[in-house]
């Protein structure tokens, strides 16, 4: 038997992040210089790996991946259903931990200067490895059971990352407010989880699919998943924590815990169309998406306008964001088995998911940028800042293209895919494609007014010192990523999104 | 319903009244260790509810005896149950733990006083 590094590479993906993890705080004892090194290790072997997977999944096909099975194993794979444990490599996956790999090298790079001046650094790195192994775990896995162990591994490193500067107390209260929903939102999974075992007997995706019938309990089971995964996807009316955990975690790792939430919306696509869709009606649950998406979207945007803190402002806009994916998914699902899933459910579809990626980008570059003003400054209001171009004038090119990007400005890579969604939502029904417009409109001018408050204007002298190098290595490499993004959108869509869509929607491997 | 029947739903009506008093005591109390003993009676509520579902009357445990494997039950909830609770031990320290930093920042344990993140 032959071992084929590329058909192992899931497994790759989440042993090398765990290795390094518990690696790194015994590398500490020996130098810290070698600890940080080994970080940088383990964060770009786990990128390598995600681009083997990839490069498998989209030249060969998807498979299922079966820990402790002869591989690859197509034939006898139902007989193994009932013990092993399954991942799921497929487009799908592809796209969701290409975007996170982006985010967490670049957050990974950031970090170094970020948190020079940190004690305890050596937890720092465990954390973020196992969050990032988590969030890994949670797009990939192929069963329910699967899918709560890597939800708690991913809320447990993330609530600590968010407290780790314990010196402060509202990092302390923002990561207890975000633990103790995570953790009744876990146990409502199990819950959940439980409901499904007793029905059918089974966990894994592809046999739930086949034997959910759509009884009572299986809509109660659904139900509260659903919920639970748009409530950690930070959905409006559900968004109440996102803001605090985000504005409070170490700016490092912002962007990072924002990527948790995406990837929960990973799942929560993934639950809705792989084992809800086929079996119970999807025009409902198309409906509670579109419905949840347009709130998310109006409800973050109007509160993103009255902040005056610029983590929170961001945050606020992030919330917006994900209403965007919501809604053009919600489209795609509620138009999923009539004709016009042909005419128009699959370009929404497609723009939905290119958001994800775009926005998991974009989104993270506007973080590092606003962190790395309050990290030169030490003032965070936006009343107080001012004239930082003179200073940076890096980090503000870094601002402007992440803020330009957020707000659909053309050509920039928020544009192309929020057009497909404007496109494709307007035939489903004209006033969600007005929302949306409106709604972008005003995200510029929420990011207008935070780019001119906080970088243009006399120089007022606010910049203690200058940017480390690593941090604006680390915002660079994001942009690089958002301009790619920029000048192929056609490449990206027709390579990464469109088979993610077919993969989601499709019947599973 | 029976007497007998009304004895074989006990464990379930047990894990109703866990999650509902754990679910109160979550969104209604204002003490941080209090809404902590409230996640751990619905974690505790959950686990018995995977440990009942997993009972049948006359079969046997799964572990590697003369008995025939097809008169085993399955063994994946109770792999559930296990796991569910060592990860309950760990949310539960790390929760306690951010209470005992948050008496330390704040002075107070008490929901009310704790929201300088809102202003």
């Amino acid at each position: 038997m032959n071992f084929d590094i590329f058909v192992h590479s899931p497994a790759f993906i989440l042993g090398i992040p765990l290795l390094f993890a518990f690696l790194t705080p015994l590398v500490n004892r020996l130098s810290e210089q070698l600890r940080n090194v080994v970080f940088g290790i383990g964060l770009v072997l786990t990128a390598f790996f995600v681009g083997l997977m990839s490069y498998q999944v989209l030249t060969e096909g998807s498979w299922l991946y079966v820990f402790g099975a002869n591989q690859p194993e197509p034939q006898n794979l139902l007989s193994y259903f009932y013990f092993r444990i399954t991942f799921v490599a497929d487009s799908f996956a592809v796209l969701a931990t290409i975007t996170i790999s982006i985010t967490a090298v670049a957050a990974g790079i950031y970090s170094y200067g970020f948190m020079k001046d940190e004690t305890g650094l050596n937890k720092f790195y465990t954390l973020f490895l196992l969050t990032l192994a988590g969030v890994n775990g949670m797009v990939l896995t192929g069963d329910l059971f699967n899918l709560f162990v890597w939800f708690e591994v991913t809320s447990v490193a993330s609530c600590a990352l968010v407290a780790f500067r314990n010196y402060r107390g509202r990092s302390v209260e923002a990561a207890l407010k975000y633990m103790v929903l995570s953790t009744v939102g876990g146990l409502l999974v199990l819950f959940s989880i439980g409901l499904m075992y007793g029905q059918y007997g089974v966990l894994n995706y592809a046999l739930l699919t086949q034997s959910i019938s759509g009884t009572f309990i299986d809509k109660l089971a659904l139900g509260l998943l659903v919920v639970i995964f748009a409530m950690k996807a930070s959905s409006a009316p559900m968004h109440m924590w996102a803001p605090d955990a985000y504005s409070e975690a170490p700016g490092s790792v912002t962007p990072f815990i924002a990527i948790t939430s995406l990837g929960s919306l990973f799942v929560l696509f993934r639950l809705l169309f792989g084992v809800i869709g086929v079996n119970v009606d999807p025009s409902v649950s198309g409906t509670l998406l579109i419905i949840l998406g347009v709130l998310s979207m109006i409800v973050g945007v109007t509160m993103a306008l009255v902040q005056t803190d610029l983590k929170r402002l961001i945050a606020y806009l992030s919330v917006s964001q994900v209403g965007y994916m919501m809604m053009a998914v919600g489209v795609g699902l509620a138009t999923l088995n009539s004709a016009d899933y042909q005419n128009f459910g699959t370009l929404a579809m497609k723009g939905g998911l290119f958001h994800m990626i775009n926005d998991g980008v974009y989104k993270a570059l506007l973080f590092l940028s606003a962190v790395a003003v309050v990290h030169v400054t030490d003032i965070r209001s936006l009343n107080k800042l001012g004239g930082l171009a003179h200073d940076m004038p890096y980090t503000t090119v870094f601002f402007l293209i992440g803020a330009l990007s957020i707000a659909g400005i053309p050509p920039l890579s928020g544009f192309s895919s929020k057009l497909l969604i404007y496109q494709s939502v307007y035939l489903y029904s004209p006033v969600l494609a007005i929302v949306a417009l409106v709604v972008s409109i005003i995200t510029l001018a929420v990011v207008g007014k935070a780019f001119f408050n906080a970088f243009l204007g006399p120089d007022q002298g606010l910049a203690e010192k200058k940017v480390p190098s690593s941090m604006l290595f680390g915002m660079g490499l994001l942009t690089v990523v958002v301009i790619i993004f920029t000048l192929f959108p056609n490449l990206i869509v027709s390579e990464i999104v469109s088979p993610a869509v077919k993969a989601l929607v499709g019947v599973m491997p | 319903m029976s007497w007998e029947s009304l004895l074989l739903m006990m464990p379930y009506i047990t894990v109703v009244l866990l999650m509902v008093i754990g679910l109160f005591t979550v969104l209604f109390k204002k003490n941080l260790i209090k809404i902590i003993m409230g996640i751990t009676i619905m974690q505790n509520g959950a686990n018995l509810f995977l440990v009942s579902l997993a009972y049948r009357s006359g079969e046997y445990a799964p572990i590697f005896t003369s008995a025939e494997s097809t008169d085993m039950v399955m063994p994946t909830p109770h792999a559930l149950t296990l796991t569910s609770i060592v990860i309950g031990l760990a949310t539960t320290a790390l929760m306690l733990s951010f209470t005992i930093m948050i008496k330390r920042h704040y002075g107070s344990i008490n929901t009310e006083d704790v929201r300088r993140c809102k202003e």
